[in-house]
């Protein structure tokens, strides 16, 4: 995928579980070299759609594209997409180091790169203890470091911060920061909005199921939290 | 050796885990067990010609099949009881492909352990029968050593399937068990003619097991009709379960 390529096209992505209407005709697009903040309240649909961009869950109406491709027919997607989920987990009898083996043998990636990632996400110390001993914290370095194994051009990542202590947070940040800086794209769902309004270039805001709100930031000066509340009252 | 990256990714899995190991020791023990067990009431079956009682000594090597049963169910259902599946699917979004992967490597564990028991059984049996006096070998001994590795191996196929089929682990686990333990016993010696017919049957026709009561099919039709069955379960699960979302 060339890094001028629009990153993700999201177009009237719809989602019904029953009579309920999780996601509801969101379009969207995220551009290469971006923050892309995804915003709204708990049930809002952030986790479903970013579920439907990554094929696993199917729309019931809509497309999710990555460049011009949709995920599931990506040749080896964790080289284009790299994506931390809330509710994914790992297996306890594991260390990180055999997760990290066992998807990248899967994806066919250069050996090296395993311990490149756990150098990345600080976790080398720990890379041959049991995943089950770990702290919230290291699993979700674990999981960044497991989006990162394929070096993707686009990082989707929900509530990332979640569990992690506030090095960990600055951290994060600076690491987003770096990856957009380097023509990378980068959607973040969150809640904690003082910190993504830090590094966010964009804010999608999503209420009831609907997109309500698109607006660009410029980082350190707009108030998103205003924003948040005007679009989703 | 093995080329595709997927079936080699399983078998990082395989032997990272603590399970698949853990009943590569039980598997074969158990299978001595049965063996010695069988060699001792070797003389209360008389109604059976030596030969076959012999045979029938060696063929508990098939009574390895509970536990590829039950490593090819914790392989696929692990997979959705750790959310595992998650990340599985994220690399290989096409998820019949991560099935067949499965069937492919799990097979591969299955018959390691088939070929360990197997070669437990033969040492147990033919000690047990020298020790007592009587026949070591038949001619058909390594047919039905055969027989049960292919048997064995084809359980953990058919776990896998029944596992894709059913994503609660602990559900595919009792169901497996019951079907397979019990559930066709009762239903063979319920009915004696259906026997030959139910996943049990096919599994003792290829292993080469003889019965006191009920004839079964030919080897090579057993062997068949199992694989027949695993192909059904695995398509069920293509249809029902491995397309639903993962959330």
């Amino acid at each position: 995928m060339l890094p001028t390529m629009t990153a993700i096209t999201v177009t009237d992505l719809s989602k019904s579980f029953g009579a309920v209407r999780a996601v509801d005709q969101v379009s969207f697009t995220v551009e290469p070299g971006t923050v892309t903040a995804f915003l709204g309240p708990n049930g809002a649909g952030k986790t479903t759609t970013l579920r439907m961009i990554l094929g696993l869950v199917t729309p019931t109406s809509g497309t999710a594209l990555i460049g011009r491709t949709p995920y599931n027919r990506l040749a080896n997607p964790i080289t284009k997409v790299g994506a931390v989920l809330e509710a994914t987990a790992f297996h306890p009898g594991l260390s990180a180091r055999a997760h990290l083996e066992v998807l990248r043998t899967a994806a066919g990636l250069d050996p090296a790169r395993v311990n490149l990632v756990l150098e990345q996400v600080d976790l080398t110390q720990a890379a041959d203890r049991r995943i089950g001993g770990f702290s919230l914290g290291m699993r979700q370095r674990l999981a960044i470091a497991s989006a990162l194994l394929g070096d993707p051009e686009v990082l989707i990542l929900d509530e990332p911060s979640n569990g992690l202590d506030p090095r960990g947070i600055s951290w994060l940040r600076g690491f987003l920061r770096a990856h957009a800086h380097e023509g990378r794209a980068v959607l973040v769902s969150t809640h904690v909005l003082a910190e993504i309004e830090r590094i966010a270039n964009r804010a999608l805001i999503i209420s009831a199921g609907r997109l309500v709100r698109q607006a660009q930031l410029t980082p350190d000066s707009t108030d998103l939290e205003h924003l948040y509340m005007e679009a989703t009252s | 050796m093995i080329r595709d990256r997927l079936v080699r990714a399983e078998l990082v899995k395989a032997r990272a885990g603590r399970t698949g190991p853990a009943l590569a020791v039980i598997a074969p023990v158990t299978c001595a067990l049965w063996a010695a067990l069988q060699a001792l009431v070797f003389d209360g079956l008389g109604e059976l010609p030596a030969a076959s009682r012999v045979e029938n000594v060696y063929a508990m090597a098939q009574q390895a099949y509970v536990f590829t049963l039950i490593l090819g169910v914790l392989a696929m259902t692990g997979e959705y009881r750790h959310q595992t599946i998650t990340w599985t699917f994220l690399v290989t979004p096409v998820r019949s492909r991560v099935v067949t992967a499965k069937l492919v490597a799990w097979g591969l564990v299955g018959l390691a352990i088939a070929c360990v028991s197997a070669l437990a059984t033969l040492a147990s049996g033919a000690v047990l029968l020298a020790v007592r006096g009587l026949p070591m070998l038949t001619p058909g001994v390594p047919l039905v050593l055969l027989g049960a590795v292919l048997s064995t191996t084809a359980y953990a196929l058919l776990g896998v399937g029944l596992g894709a089929l059913i994503r609660n682990q602990v559900v595919a686990l009792v169901v497996a068990l019951l079907w397979f333990m019990y559930g066709d016993y009762v239903l063979s010696s319920v009915a004696p003619d259906l026997g030959r017919w139910l996943p049990t049957g096919a599994a003792r026709a290829l292993s080469g097991m003889h019965l006191q009561a009920g004839a079964l099919l030919p080897a090579w039709a057993g062997g068949l009709l199992f694989a027949a069955y695993v192909a059904a379960v695995v398509l069920a699960a293509r249809l029902v379960t491995l397309r639903r979302d993962v959330t």
